[in-house]
């Protein structure tokens, strides 16, 4: 495995990850995100569910489909 | 650079098809001018939109005409990690949605720079103009530079001449609908540049014989979804990532007047939730696909010996080869319409910070609305005009889209992005250390461009990537210094009381919720009510900015609502996605299956006596 196309994700999704805690972090002490109504339960699983999709996303472009080999590509 | 490509690829039936498309969008713009009755039509649309059409509008403003292009040029060179930029947005939502907008939503903030006022003072309100001022022209520079080049290359025009025919064409619908023309446009502009995106897309893999054989043709090197970390310095991950993941995004997050525009066009931060989930999740990596799926495909011809192209020309080569006359009008009107939706939003938000921030406060304090509208329409000629001076800049300076579109990003917003969020997360962030930050700040990034001293300040944050990658890394640079800037300030400088933050800082959305309202908090969850409209005069509207409706006590229980709570009724049509709608504030319960409002109420919703609508409580 080529770490030079790992680190950009352990980069990206490091710093992405701190970001959306402080986010979530301010919402939940200010009573914005209020964690007892269904609103703000989906709220977060929307927000936590974003980022896991993305980071599938480039998971699987990393990972797996790179090393495809010929004829045999979804 | 810009010489004129030796071979014109257009047919007289592609310039029909593009014509029609110039002339079917500026008439579908000036139809919604119907809308436009005041300044706030004219900024906000009349914020009352629903997600779906904020969503579609907003893909179509975040790709700029220098997208195909630009991402082409990428996809070609380095395979799917073009799809970088659109694929890092997600981390900033919960900041924008549970933080940054509640505040500038609920404190009825019109602008970025007024926002800096109420929270740090008039001095940081004039340097947060100057600043996003000169980042929205330059920014419409970029636009209209870019499809002067794509002009230039298909059609031997002068870029000046391609740019300045596009600009009149976007000036004229948004002169006379405003926002509401610019998000009708853009919804119709965003679809056709998708479906023209993958449309060129899908019938590559369809000439190829299939995606494993298209997927085949592709070097390895281009398969993965990031570049290197440190290489090649002028598309490493670190340096994409610093410059538009940081500093791009945050940018259109926090200080975007346009993009911020767009938001409070929603109906309610409810729907800004949806609203993302579709724009980020969904839209933007089908956008990523469509704007780099041309250089993909281009270099899988060219590995296959069918096509000669440099990656620059890719997507237009790329698109000629696949398509047949008259289609390949549609992938020139897709760039246009990309231009366009883009540029519409940032003239139309160049011109509500003139009126907001400049016009209003220094010239014409006292000024009827009437004459703001009419100060708004005036400055939006102006913006598109100063946007044309631009590309005579980037016409002198600059041989590449990507390095004039990486110079505007990286350098001009660091200063505002790092203001924001230090205002709205850091209470002990005081209003010298704004004005420090913003106008050190802008110095410092100023003095990151003067050869020899790039090397001294930007040199050590290159991560041994050297010059080529200091357009990409001063991002990093004005990151730091900025930051630094403004926590060292706020150390030895006073911060304003709690009670002048209300509102204003995390921690007091709710203080800026009850603000907006004018009382208590309604957060009871309820459903929708279907009720009647009917008009009465007698009705008194005490707060012109919010009229008065009476509604039965039915709807008001199905609501979980009561008397003094904000409702929103609207037309049960989704397909209006929310045009024909308005704000209402409930008042004591009346007769049954009858929503009774004032005349005023009436025009502004577009709604017809009697006609039927959907009512809910917004808080």
């Amino acid at each position: 495995m080529d770490m030079a196309r790992v680190w950009p994700i352990v980069l990206q999704y490091g710093v992405g990850a701190v970001l959306c805690a402080v986010g979530v972090w301010c919402g939940l002490r200010s009573g914005f995100l209020d964690l007892k109504s269904a609103d703000g339960k989906r709220l977060l699983a929307v927000i936590i569910g974003g980022f896991v999709a993305m980071l599938a996303l480039v998971c699987l472009f990393t990972f797996w489909l790179p090393f495809v080999p010929r004829g045999t590509a979804p | 650079m810009n010489q004129p490509a030796t071979q014109v690829l257009g047919q007289p039936i592609d310039y029909i098809v593009i014509l029609g498309y110039f002339v079917a969008i500026v008439l579908f713009g000036l139809y919604f001018s119907r809308y436009t009755r005041n300044t706030k039509d004219f900024f906000f649309g009349g914020q009352r939109f629903a997600w779906w059409l904020i969503a579609f509008s907003g893909i179509a403003t975040t790709v700029g005409s220098y997208s195909f292009v630009k991402y082409s040029d990428v996809g070609f060179k380095y395979g799917l990690s073009s799809t970088q930029s659109y694929l890092n947005d997600w981390f900033w939502m919960p900041i924008l949605l549970l933080v940054w907008l509640p505040i500038i939503y609920y404190q009825r903030v019109i602008s970025v720079p007024e926002y800096f006022e109420r929270r740090f003072g008039r001095p940081s309100r004039v340097a947060a103009t100057c600043i996003v001022m000169t980042y929205l022209v330059a920014y419409i520079g970029v636009n209209l530079f870019t499809l002067g080049q794509v002009l230039e290359s298909l059609l031997g025009w002068p870029v000046m001449a391609g740019a300045a025919g596009t600009a009149v064409l976007v000036t004229i619908y948004v002169v006379a609908g405003g926002q509401t023309s610019v998000i009708m446009t853009d919804l119709a502009q965003g679809i056709i540049l998708l479906v023209v995106g993958l449309g060129v897309l899908f019938a590559g893999v369809y000439h190829f014989g299939g995606f494993g054989d298209f997927w085949a043709l592709l070097p390895e090197s281009h398969k993965y979804a990031f570049s290197d970390l440190t290489s090649p310095p002028k598309f490493s991950a670190l340096g994409i990532y610093m410059q538009d993941g940081v500093i791009n995004t945050g940018a259109f997050v926090l200080m975007n007047q346009g993009m911020i525009m767009r938001f409070l066009s929603l109906k309610s931060v409810k729907e800004a939730q949806k609203m993302a989930v579709a724009w980020i999740l969904i839209l933007a990596p089908i956008a990523a696909i469509a704007t780099g799926g041309g250089g993909w495909i281009g270099r899988a011809l060219v590995a296959n010996g069918e096509l000669e192209t440099s990656s620059k020309e890719a997507f237009i080569r790329t698109a000629h080869f696949l398509c047949a006359p008259g289609i390949f009008g549609f992938v020139l009107a897709a760039l246009t319409a990309a231009l366009m939706s883009t540029a519409d939003t940032l003239i139309n938000a160049v011109s509500a910070i003139f009126v907001n921030d400049v016009w209003k406060p220094f010239f014409r304090p006292d000024a009827k609305d009437k004459d703001l509208l009419f100060v708004a329409r005036i400055t939006t000629i102006f913006a598109a005009a100063v946007g044309l001076a631009f590309v005579v800049v980037y016409i002198r300076n600059y041989d590449s889209i990507y390095q004039a579109h990486a110079m505007v990003t990286a350098s001009i917003p660091a200063p505002m992005v790092v203001a924001v969020l230090m205002g709205i997360l850091w209470k002990r962030f005081t209003p010298t250390a704004c004005f420090v930050t913003l106008v050190g700040g802008s110095v410092a990034m100023g003095l990151s461009f003067i050869p020899g001293l790039d090397d001294l300040l930007i040199g050590p944050l290159s991560f041994g990537m050297g010059p080529d990658s200091y357009k990409f890394m001063r991002a990093l640079y004005g990151l730091i210094v900025c930051g630094g800037l403004g926590i060292v300030t706020s150390l030895v400088t006073k911060p304003k009381t709690a009670a002048q933050l209300a509102g204003l800082v995390n921690g007091t959305q709710l203080d800026a919720m009850r603000q907006y309202k004018g009382g208590e908090v309604n957060r009871r969850p309820g459903k929708k009510a279907r009720l009647r409209i009917a008009v009465d005069p007698d009705l008194q509207d005490e707060d012109p900015m919010t009229p008065s409706a009476v509604v039965p006590q039915s709807a008001l229980d199905t609501m979980a609502a009561g008397p003094g709570d904000l409702l929103y009724a609207c037309d049960p049509r989704w397909w209006f996605g929310g045009l024909r709608s308005v704000h209402v504030k409930a008042g004591d319960p009346g007769e049954e299956g009858i929503c009774r409002v004032s005349p005023d109420a009436l025009a502004d919703a577009h709604f017809t006596d009697g006609q039927e609508v959907t009512v809910e409580k917004i808080m």
